[in-house]
């Protein structure tokens, strides 16, 4: 198989799996948060910051995706 | 902020409080610790109120629940203000209240009772008023039976008539008015013989006829329109005269009730005060935070009233008061907008850094280094300049726009380093070169960049947070932090090393360097100290988002110029181009808020800031402003019900 093929797979799994990732769990945190804050307003800053949290990892991938890519 | 005493006669405590009200800046400590030296705990005790004070309290509670039940009658729009002192008189304004209150209730049920009536009667209002242009046809054959109904356009009163048999023989007529709401009233007049049949057809076709009240079925249709046209004048009659009344009433004892409620209140708030306070045999204790500005001005005061009998003495802040010592948010102009994101969070404890400062200076930069297109920058401007005209009242909004503004002349700036006005446009059409990057065709240089705004702001936060710890006399946990920065920087300086462009002699020494300072981190920071390194790593990692959105964010632009090209024409062209980039605008300030906000509080706030303190909340005069919102408050919906 052509490398520039694999190069670009590799990559689309680098981003894609974090992506995934990142979208079950925030949509288990935001979930959870919403029903935190109908009961709690005064913790949105901390929902925020949970919700936040999980981002890290397509941000990662996305940093791993662009070395594959670019700096590779 | 002081912490502070005073101390006076106990008989002059509630003039005390009165003043400490009226000055508003003594945030009382209703708990003694920290205040009283054990030797003196069992002299001074939390003072303890007499039968007087008790029965007191029973009359005030009972006369401000009174005066809120008749101000909830009230019709209130402005009201003057009274130059009685309510003081003298209170006992009589406690006996006219109570018959005062009885003649408002009933006027108030009343008023309910035609309010409902008027209720129910509009439901016939359109109708009536429809079909009273048709009265006088009507009147000429009182032998005929009317059926009233309300048809939604044409196309029904097409429907009805082609059902109306009777149309073609002319023993039936179809009238149809339009109303004002755009429907159309349609009155069927029928001999008395088929009036029936009609009806039948009627309730088939799912057409309802229009219903009068029950009380009035045996009357005729014309009686019936009669009857509830003077029913509806009746009631608004007696609803303008009981509202005439009950302002007569306000505008006439209003101001004095007012002012009685706000001294029933001040008095209300004294003596709950009063609970907080300590006592020996002779002496009052009351204890308390206040900003230290405003601790000579409190002073003077109580030295001024009181001549020396009350005095007010600054207490050292002990180490154990630190957690307990209340935090309010002071920032300068700028700043104020940037406290609303400071409030999403528990307020910083008293030992820690407000960090309201550093989201003014670092979210507008984040903003600007995401968004960084000057197009979009100059309308987010324009916006921002244009918008405060609308919602004057809402802060919340006001504060929002402000913050916009800042960051729109960021994204401006940004936008001329990087070259970008429109995406591509300002390159294409003015040959615009960017000044700091080009970020579509550095994109790793671009990544380079964000990491090391990232490796900044870290640093920032880790270097507040040793200053604090210090500030805290927690030493081992400011050498945690002086260390990370150390090893961070080693870690950085050995990737840098490795990419060949420090000299590679470096690397030894880092690596020694980590070596020994890697121990030291888990000695003095236990076992998640290590795995706190790695945390801060992440988190500059984290800050290639500046790069990832960025990038994004210029890629969109640039799809909209090339869609709005391909149209071929003009107008087309602007129209596409010109949804997409506004499509490209929300989603990049929606899009650089939440990451800005999010790399703050995730990975910036965590390095420095100690949450959990307690909100500063003096005992102020402004009470009074609160009881007149009361009072606003329960006539608000009075009003808007008569509206």
């Amino acid at each position: 198989m052509d490398n520039n093929i694999l190069i670009a797979f590799a990559a689309a799994l680098a981003i894609g799996l974090p992506a995934l990732a990142t979208a079950w769990a925030q949509s288990k945190i935001g979930a959870a948060g919403a029903g935190t804050l109908a009961e709690k307003p005064e913790l949105s800053g901390t929902i925020i910051i949970l919700i936040a949290i999980p981002e890290t990892m397509v941000i990662l991938g996305f940093v791993v995706a662009v070395i594959i890519l670019l700096g590779g | 902020m002081s912490k502070v005493e005073i101390v006076g006669p106990r008989q002059l405590l509630g003039e005390t409080l009165s003043l400490v009200r009226k000055e508003g800046d003594l945030h009382i400590e209703p708990s003694a610790v920290g205040f009283i030296d054990d030797i003196h705990k069992k002299e001074i005790h939390s003072l303890l109120p007499d039968e007087k004070a008790l029965f007191e309290k029973i009359f005030l509670e009972e006369l401000e629940g009174k005066l809120k039940t008749l101000f909830s009658c009230l019709v209130i729009d402005t009201m003057r203000e009274s130059f009685l002192s309510p003081r003298p008189i209170i006992d009589t304004v406690s006996r006219t209240l109570d018959k005062h209150l009885e003649m408002c209730q009933v006027l108030c049920k009343k008023r309910e009772e035609i309010r409902q009536d008027l209720f129910e009667l509009s439901g016939y209002k359109v109708f009536l008023a429809t079909v009273s242009t048709l009265i006088d046809k009507i009147q000429l054959t009182p032998d005929l039976d009317y059926i009233g109904i309300t048809l939604k356009d044409e196309k029904s009163v097409i429907a009805l008539k082609e059902n109306l048999d009777c149309l073609a023989d002319t023993s039936c007529e179809l009238l149809t008015v339009p109303s004002e709401d755009g429907s159309l009233v349609g009155l069927i007049a029928a001999t008395k013989d088929i009036s029936e049949d009609i009806r039948s057809m009627m309730s088939e076709k799912q057409m309802p006829e229009f219903t009068f009240p029950e009380s009035i079925r045996s009357m005729t249709f014309v009686h019936k329109i009669e009857y509830l046209q003077e029913e509806i004048r009746k009631n608004e009659a007696d609803l303008a005269a009981v509202d005439a009344k009950l302002t007569e009433f306000t505008h006439r004892w209003g101001p004095m009730y007012k002012a009685a409620h706000d001294w029933v209140h001040e008095q209300l708030s004294i003596i709950q005060a009063s609970a907080f306070s300590f006592e020996t045999t002779m002496c009052f204790f009351i204890y308390g935070w206040m900003p230290s500005e405003k601790v000579a001005g409190l002073s003077a005061s109580l030295q001024q009233q009181f001549a020396g009998s009350v005095m007010l003495e600054e207490i050292d802040i002990r180490m154990e008061d630190l957690e307990r010592v209340p935090v309010v948010l002071q920032n300068p102009q700028y700043f104020k907008p940037f406290e609303n994101f400071t409030r999403l969070l528990p307020l910083p404890s008293y030992t820690s850094f407000d960090p309201t400062p550093f989201i003014g200076l670092f979210f507008p930069l984040f903003f600007g280094l995401i968004l960084g297109d000057a197009g979009y920058g100059l309308i987010l401007l324009i916006a921002s300049c244009l918008l405060p005209r609308i919602a004057r009242k809402n802060l919340l909004f006001q504060d929002a726009i402000r913050i916009l503004r800042v960051c729109s002349l960021y994204a401006i700036i940004f936008g001329f380093l990087y070259g970008e006005i429109f995406g591509d446009l300002g390159h294409k059409m003015f040959g615009l070169k960017p000044l700091f990057m080009d970020r579509q065709e550095n994109i790793i240089p671009m990544l380079y960049f964000a990491l090391a705004v990232g490796l900044a702001h870290i640093t920032l936060g880790l270097t507040l947070g040793f200053i604090s710890a210090l500030k805290r006399h927690t030493k081992k946990e400011a050498l945690v932090k002086l260390l990370n920065i150390i090893l961070i920087f080693t870690i950085v300086a050995l990737i840098i090393t490795s990419f060949g462009i420090f000299p590679e002699l470096l690397t030894r020494p880092l690596i020694i360097t980590v070596l020994i300072l890697t121990p030291l981190l888990l000695f003095s920071g236990g076992l998640l100290a290590p795995l706190e390194l790695l945390k801060n790593i992440g988190n500059i990692i984290s800050y290639a988002r500046i790069m990832a959105i960025g990038l994004t964010s210029v890629l969109l632009a640039n799809v909209a110029n090339q869609l709005s090209g391909l149209t071929g024409d003009i107008v087309l062209g602007l129209i596409v181009g010109g949804i997409i980039h506004l499509l490209g605008i929300t989603i990049g300030v929606f899009s650089s808020s939440i990451h800005s906000l999010r790399l703050h509080y995730v990975e910036f706030f965590d390095k420095f800031i100690e949450l959990g303190g307690r909100k500063y909340r003096p005992f102020s005069g402004n009470q009074k402003e609160d009881s007149a919102q009361d009072i606003s408050g329960v006539t608000e919906g009075n009003n808007k019900k008569v509206a």
